[in-house]
């Protein structure tokens, strides 16, 4: 009995042991990410950048996140507790998450970050606007009071890109509108901050005092472990260069690859390709505040009714795994899907165009179409567009620029009719541009302003989601803007990285990733 | 001699000045703003607005060109808006890259075009000078991008020799051996530069070698090898080398493609980048230290004619 007592102990601490030395094996090495170009600036705050979130999700944390279904569920908030119908909600922060200087955070961060959010930040004003104060209620609590009950207030506070994420003290309460430097990078995330060489690489290095959550992984939240030493994102402009890298082993991850090179990459057993399911929907803005457009409803549904959407897709994107012409504007993976108004979509009815071109009065008035060659996606996208338009009788004058010159020129109503652009995912629909008064199109009218007043104020879910389809019902009738389809961006990487799945959900994360044995 | 260099140096002045008006000008009556790009392209209206204000860039054009311009008599370039770095800085930390490229590049094209030209014009209409001229047109019209990635599949990928793509500092990190790093791009570089330059030193020495002199001096029963060298090719250096002046300021600064391929962290690279990102102050700082630097070597060449045809005299 004693005698098998000691083998079994023995082999106990054998397996101890070795468990021990294959998770040290795991641990260590340099991950080399070639990524498109070069962020402006690692401050979230104010940039909605997909490449810097990218990079600065490793660094910061915000009070949420969002799990593998896109809910929010706490980062560094420990509980919740609301109160007032709604109207306040008290946040009781974890202790004894330290930032990369070594200072607990504690609630006099997170109130300075949220301030500084509030007012330079990009989604900052959403959320700040619909609130009558925040403030803090104890070293480790921070309450929020909404002027009315605010639905989305998660969903804002779990969204990274162009959002609250905390920084110390003295560093969100001495920034302003311009972005932060790179001293200031001081978060509380499992990578730290540690070089910035311009034209060669961006250094983190492993936070050895991160305090992770005790919760197992799920999407972007729970435990998070960084298991490299060092995270370099290096800047490889041109598509060849980062998959010959990959496949010669000069990169171990490689972001933005061609359409055109999926299937082949897809067999090649040198790389491992992963799909991103946070999906791109290419976007045609109509202008609402001046020239041939203006107020003319049946002449957009006109334009909406004449284009066929899938040879858009299959030109601009390439292979079908990549892209859907569907409809909805958020995906059918979201609680958030709708149908609604989706008959008016790719219509494709030649019949129907000309007799709502008719209604409208249209007499082949010129039509304004502007795109930009800095993303080659948008413009295979708009030669299409223009073709099916000017098949249809549309009078179109297809302008190209480069992306600085095009978002100077749509700031100015009377330069153009309709412009294109693309958008990424988002968790909330009150977070699409096409919501906001500001932004160019300019889509404001009683209807849609009375909508998104009971969207945001509305509480119950199912109530949200059934004022949502009457919102995407009136963009399909008022046609504010026209989307071509869901688009998936894809990435590979070399077949010793561990850890990364088949698809990610908006951006790649390197947490929990490791080279393996 | 001296007071003629005297004189060069005097006259860059206007020119530079000129050339950073020209600049300046240029950039801003492009349309763009450099905060809506770093913002990007859900910022609000009043966001961009701040931050406009809070880089300057709501001052009046004359009020922001004075302001660059005394900054760079005292050797201030300004704040590079992208880098948050001064320019200098930049442009310096990306000169390491092109000032390699363009010496390993202008080697390579003087010791391979130089040697096959004169040996085309010496075998002038032979089986050689057949062969060497249809490489030449080859390699000329082949482009540097698609020569560049197929060269990184044959070294890199297949027979993994060399690397893909990047550069780590040498100033830096003190290690020489990241030379490998600019093997390919200067072959790349190199190839299409070769070809023009046995173009021209073939075409030049025939061109010389109808001269009355070079039918003297082969009266005078000089050896074939004495006329080639010291008479013929001598003689058509004077094109050659005013052309390889201009080919190195190219190479420092021109080779936005091939530094994109090998992902390169050059001054090519920061030129194109810096203008799609309406990076106004390094835009003006890169344009105006390479037209300083064309009008040097510009300067280099001249005088060198005088070492190469004793005529030539300047005073």
């Amino acid at each position: 009995m004693n005698r098998t007592r000691t083998i079994l102990l023995w082999s106990l601490c054998f397996l101890v042991i070795a468990a021990g030395a294959a998770f040290a094996a795991e641990k260590g090495g340099v991950l080399r990410v070639a990524v498109i170009d070069e962020p402006p600036t690692l401050d979230q705050h104010v940039v909605t950048s997909d490449l810097t979130t990218m990079i600065a999700q490793h660094i910061f944390e915000g009070l949420y996140t969002f799990d593998s279904k896109y809910s929010p569920v706490p980062l560094l908030v420990k509980s919740e507790e609301m109160k007032d119908d709604g109207k306040t909600a008290v946040l009781s922060l974890r202790e004894g998450v330290k930032f990369h200087n070594g200072k607990e955070m504690d609630a006099g961060d997170v109130l300075a970050s949220l301030e500084r959010w509030g007012k330079f930040g990009a989604r900052g004003p959403v959320l700040f606007s619909n609130l009558e104060k925040v403030e803090a209620t104890g070293k480790f609590e921070v309450t929020l009071t909404f002027k009315a009950p605010f639905a989305p207030w998660k969903n804002l506070l779990a969204f990274m890109n162009g959002g609250p994420v905390i920084y110390p003290k003295d560093v969100a309460s001495g920034a302003e509108k311009t972005p932060i430097t790179p001293e200031q990078y001081i978060g509380t995330g499992p990578y730290k901050f540690a070089e910035r060489n311009p034209g060669r690489y961006i250094k983190l290095v492993r936070n050895e005092d991160y305090a992770a959550r005790t919760e197992a992984a799920d999407g972007y939240a729970g435990r998070r472990e960084a298991l490299f030493d060092e995270i370099r994102f290096i800047p490889v402009p041109d598509v060849g260069t980062r998959v010959n890298g990959v496949k010669a082993g000069d990169y171990d991850y490689a972001e933005q690859i061609l359409g055109d090179l999926f299937d082949s990459l897809k067999e090649d057993p040198s790389v491992v390709t992963t799909v991103n399911q946070g999906a791109n929907q290419g976007l045609m803005f109509f202008n609402s505040r001046e020239g041939v457009l203006k107020d003319n409803f049946k002449l957009r549904q006109a334009l909406q009714a004449a284009v066929n959407m899938e040879p858009v897709l299959q030109s601009a994107i390439g292979p079908a795994e990549l892209w859907k012409a569907s409809g909805s504007f958020m995906p059918e993976s979201t609680l958030w899907y709708s149908k609604a108004g989706l008959d008016r979509f790719s219509a494709n009815n030649p019949e129907l165009t000309k007799n709502l071109a008719k209604e409208a009065g249209y007499n082949g008035e010129k039509i304004t179409l502007m795109a930009s060659t800095s993303y080659k996606f948008h413009y295979d996208s708009t030669l299409v567009i223009v073709k099916q338009l000017q098949a249809a009788g549309f009078n179109i004058d297809h302008q190209i620029y480069d992306w600085a010159t095009l978002i100077s020129k749509r700031g100015d109503p009377t330069q153009w009719d309709i412009f294109f652009t693309h958008h990424g995912f988002v968790p909330d629909p009150i977070l699409f541009t096409f919501m906001s008064e500001s932004y160019p199109g300019w889509w404001i009218t009683e209807t849609k302003r009375a909508l998104a007043a009971e969207f945001a104020g509305t509480l119950d879910e199912a109530k949200r989601r059934e004022v949502w389809d009457r919102i995407q019902a009136l963009v399909y009738e008022e046609v504010p803007v026209m989307k071509t389809g869901d688009h998936f961006t894809y990435d590979i990487y070399s077949p010793k990285v561990h850890g990364l799945s088949e698809s990610s959900l908006i951006w790649p994360k390197f947490w929990g990733v490791s080279f393996g044995k | 001699m001296f007071s003629y260099i005297l004189r060069r140096i005097w006259s860059m002045i206007p020119s530079l000045l000129l050339a950073s008006i020209i600049v300046f000008s240029f950039i801003h009556l492009i349309p763009g703003d450099p905060a809506q790009i770093m913002l990007g392209d859900q910022a609000t209206p009043e966001q961009v607005q701040g931050l406009r204000e809070a880089m300057g860039l709501d001052r009046p054009l004359y009020v922001q060109y004075g302001r660059w311009l005394s900054g760079v008599v005292k050797g201030d370039f300004g704040t590079s808006i992208f880098f948050h770095q001064p320019v200098l800085h930049v442009i310096l930390d990306r000169a390491e890259t092109s000032v390699l490229i363009a010496v390993f590049s202008m080697l390579l094209i003087i010791l391979v075009g130089v040697p096959i030209g004169i040996l085309s014009a010496v075998r002038y209409n032979s089986r050689i000078d057949q062969l060497f001229s249809g490489l030449s047109m080859l390699f000329a019209s082949v482009p540097t991008f698609w020569l560049g990635l197929n060269l990184m599949l044959l070294f890199s990928v297949m027979l993994r020799w060399l690397p893909t793509s990047g550069f780590p500092s040498i100033l830096e990190s003190g290690d020489w051996s990241n030379l490998r790093y600019l093997v390919l791009p200067c072959i790349t570089l190199a190839a299409p530069n070769s070809a023009l330059i046995i173009r021209l030193t073939r075409s030049s020495m025939l061109d010389v070698a109808k001269a009355d002199y070079v039918k003297t001096a082969r009266a005078k029963g000089l050896s074939e090898g004495a006329v080639n060298i010291r008479h013929i090719f001598r003689n058509s250096l004077i094109s050659v080398v005013s052309a390889l002046g201009f080919t190195f300021v190219a190479l420092m600064a021109g080779t936005v493609v091939t530094e994109t391929v090998f992902s390169l962290p050059g001054i090519g690279r920061l030129v194109v980048e810096s203008v799609l990102r309406r990076d106004y102050p390094t835009i003006q700082g890169i344009i105006l230290i390479i037209a300083f630097l064309y009008m040097v070597i510009n300067l280099l060449v001249d005088l060198s004619f005088a070492l190469l045809d004793p005529r030539i005299r300047y005073s």
